[in-house]
């Protein structure tokens, strides 16, 4: 694949992202993408498959943007370049822009390996283009906006993408939707299952939030187990080498299930070479993510972030959430559209609230209420909120903690000056 | 009044939640035992999937909306209830159905692929595709106040013309408007409350809730008074009602 025939599109797709930078500086990523798509539609998926280990795809419904940057950092700590992506809603476009960045004249990449995160919806973009090598799928979650379709039409999805795998596909054992998948993949391709124990799942008795959990664990020995969780750390078992630990970059069970996710792509990529010491300490090495359990210090206080993206991330927020936090904020903005989005919660486990705000102060304080969490004060101001939040004294157990919806996060990190040191896509 | 009626708990059973609580509407339960409780009552939800989970008394049940999935296991684990759920609409036992809830207890649900879900036969009428699906806020004037939820269903309700829950003021209810006669929204048959406005439709309209619980409590001949907890909440239900019906252009009460 590596021949001069791109050479013109790839050398009109540079000259108009010049152009586009010089109408808008930064901007107008896409635009060379679309150039490129229209005059050599095969390049992109050429140049995806043509890597020497092959391509990689992460997908499902939540927990691909967090997995996609935990399998990358093991793949770099193995020492292999790895060109990778942040979802977007045109892929083709944004990928193809992407590789331009990165691409030579003969259209080759210097690079080992592609990992891409996809959202259920791409399956269309590869189907019949993109032969990936191997394929992770995280989860079927219900979302705000896939509750307005179902279960069974994410896993459909997600079932499209899984059949492009040529070696391996990564999966789930613990989502029913996504155990059920493994049965329709062919003969010739292997399935990596990874999972809980029962012991761990007894831990969080609302579940791991998936549309339908399988109702049987994964034994050990059949693939990556969880088999502890408190706080950061988790402890996994390898079928092959048993048990290593890892500190997630936040804390909560879906962390942990996307480092297993990340682990089983890893190995499945690496195959021979994959080695779980040296992928546990790259997992624990990685940075707190902002704005889910990042802790930061803002004028000498202690605060930490909670971002609930939607129900299941708000249970597992709630469950996780350090015992006799004292001092809670939650702030519920305008990207909650429909206040009964969060009532499937039980917040029951926050206990008391000292301030509910954003735009939805009120409807998330009427939730709080029925759920029996005492909330002393409704200020909908966010700037108000913060700062008489911030300025009570530090607790006397736990650490200041804020919750809120990503519009909620957007303006407290604007009133707060704070600059996220990743742009989560979800 | 008698004493077991005192000092047993004021019970809600809670239908299918694992199958239908997409929106939140297993909620509904929750609200009821808390505004019991705040009134100054033991109360407890039960979840019921099957038979074996029932319990002795049931003083108000909840019936909340899933996804179109969810529309055969559902309608079969109810088919299994029936029996009960028609004794309990017999005798007055305030029933909350919402969405596709209400929908599995009409005579039944055509799909937009032309199948049909037969019902369960309880209450009148029958779900019909939609050409859109109708996805916003929603206000409705009733009998038990003007009523303010959010209302997110693929299907119209036709044959609940002769007992509504309300007039629709903003959104869609029932169905688009017709060429005469009022939009409704919602069906009532005694103490069974039907309607689209799903999530926290008693937590947002308490005047419905309290409603609900006056004709539980009247059943085991105790009455029913708002607890003061309740009073407050409610003014928080109050801002957030008149937040929708301002931003739709409706006065605020
Ligand atoms: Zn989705």
């Amino acid at each position: 694949m590596k021949s001069v025939k791109y050479a013109p599109a790839i050398l009109i797709g540079r000259a108009v992202r010049v152009l586009a930078r010089w109408r808008k500086p930064g901007g107008g990523s896409a635009i060379p993408g679309v150039v490129v798509n229209r005059i050599a539609p095969r390049f992109l998926a050429d140049t995806l498959n043509g890597f020497p280990l092959g391509l990689v795809i992460v997908t499902g419904s939540s927990g691909k943007s967090t997995t996609t940057k935990m399998l990358v950092a093991v793949l770099r700590a193995h020492g292999l370049t790895v060109f990778t992506n942040q979802s977007t809603a045109n892929i083709s476009q944004g990928l193809t822009s992407a590789l331009l960045e990165r691409v030579s004249l003969t259209g080759y990449i210097a690079g080992d390996v592609a990992v891409l995160e996809m959202d259920e919806g791409h399956g269309a973009f590869i189907a019949g283009s993109l032969t990936p090598r191997v394929v992770a799928l995280t989860n079927v979650m219900v979302d705000q906006i896939d509750r307005f379709h179902d279960s069974e039409m994410v896993a459909g999805l997600l079932a499209k993408i899984a059949a492009r795998a040529t070696e391996t596909v990564v999966l789930n054992a613990d989502d029913r939707y996504l155990a059920d998948l493994a049965h329709t993949l062919g003969s010739s391709v292997r399935v990596s299952r990874y999972g809980v124990t029962a012991d761990v799942l007894a831990q969080y008795p609302r579940g791991l939030g998936y549309a339908d959990t399988a109702t049987a664990r994964l034994p050990s020995g059949m693939g990556l187990q969880l088999t502890g969780m408190a706080g950061r750390t988790a402890e996994v078992e390898f079928p092959s080498s048993g048990r290593h630990g890892v500190t997630l970059p936040a804390r909560g069970i879906h962390y942990a299930v996307d480092a297993l996710t990340a682990l089983g792509a890893a190995e499945a990529t690496l195959g021979e070479s994959f080695d779980p010491a040296v992928a546990c300490a790259a997992l624990s090495a990685m940075p707190a993510v902002f704005g889910r359990g990042e802790v930061v210090t803002v004028g000498g206080k202690i605060i930490e972030f909670v971002l609930v993206q939607n129900p299941s991330s708000f249970q597992l927020n709630v469950n996780s959430l350090e015992a006799g936090t004292e001092q809670i904020i939650v702030i519920i903005g305008s990207d909650v559209r429909d206040p009964s989005y969060f009532w499937p919660v039980d917040t029951s486990g926050l206990g008391h609230v000292l301030i509910a705000s954003g735009l939805k102060a009120h409807d998330i304080a009427l939730q709080l209420a029925y759920d029996n969490v005492r909330v002393d004060r409704i200020e909908p101001d966010v700037p108000t909120a913060l700062d008489a939040f911030l300025a009570l004294p530090d607790p006397a157990s736990g650490v200041k903690t804020i919750i809120f919806s990503a519009d909620g996060m957007r303006r407290t990190r604007a009133h707060l000056g704070l600059v996220s040191n990743a742009e989560e896509s979800v | 009044m008698t004493a077991t009626s005192i000092e047993r708990p004021f019970t809600v059973v809670s239908l299918l939640p694992h199958l239908l609580d997409t929106n939140g509407d297993a909620g509904n339960a929750r609200v009821l035992a808390q505004r019991a409780r705040w009134a100054g009552r033991a109360a407890q939800v039960v979840d019921v999937s099957t038979r074996a989970d029932l319990p002795e008394h049931v003083d108000a049940v909840s019936i909340g909306s899933g996804t179109d999935a969810a529309l055969l296991p559902a309608r079969d684990a109810l088919r299994t209830l029936v029996e009960e759920l028609r004794i309990w609409s017999n005798s007055g036992v305030p029933i909350l159905a919402v969405g596709t809830g209400w929908e599995l207890l009409s005579w039944g649900i055509d799909l937009a692929d032309g199948a049909v879900i037969e019902g369960l036969g309880l209450v009148a009428g029958h779900a019909v595709p939609r050409v859109s699906r109708a996805t916003d806020d929603i206000i409705v004037s009733s009998k038990y106040g003007r009523l303010i939820g959010f209302e997110n269903h693929a299907r119209d309700y036709v044959g609940a013309e002769a007992s509504p829950l309300g007039r629709v003021v903003y959104g869609t209810g029932n169905g688009d408007a017709p060429a005469s006669g009022p939009q409704i929204e919602g069906l009532t048959m005694g103490e069974v409350f039907c309607t689209h406005l799903h999530g926290p439709v008693l937590a947002r309209n308490p005047g419905l809730a309290d409603y609900l619980l006056e004709a539980a409590f009247r059943r085991s001949g105790l009455s029913y008074s708002r607890g003061a907890m309740a009073t407050s909440v409610d003014d928080t239900a109050q801002t957030v009602r008149n937040q929708v019906a301002v931003r739709l252009g409706q006065s605020a009460e």
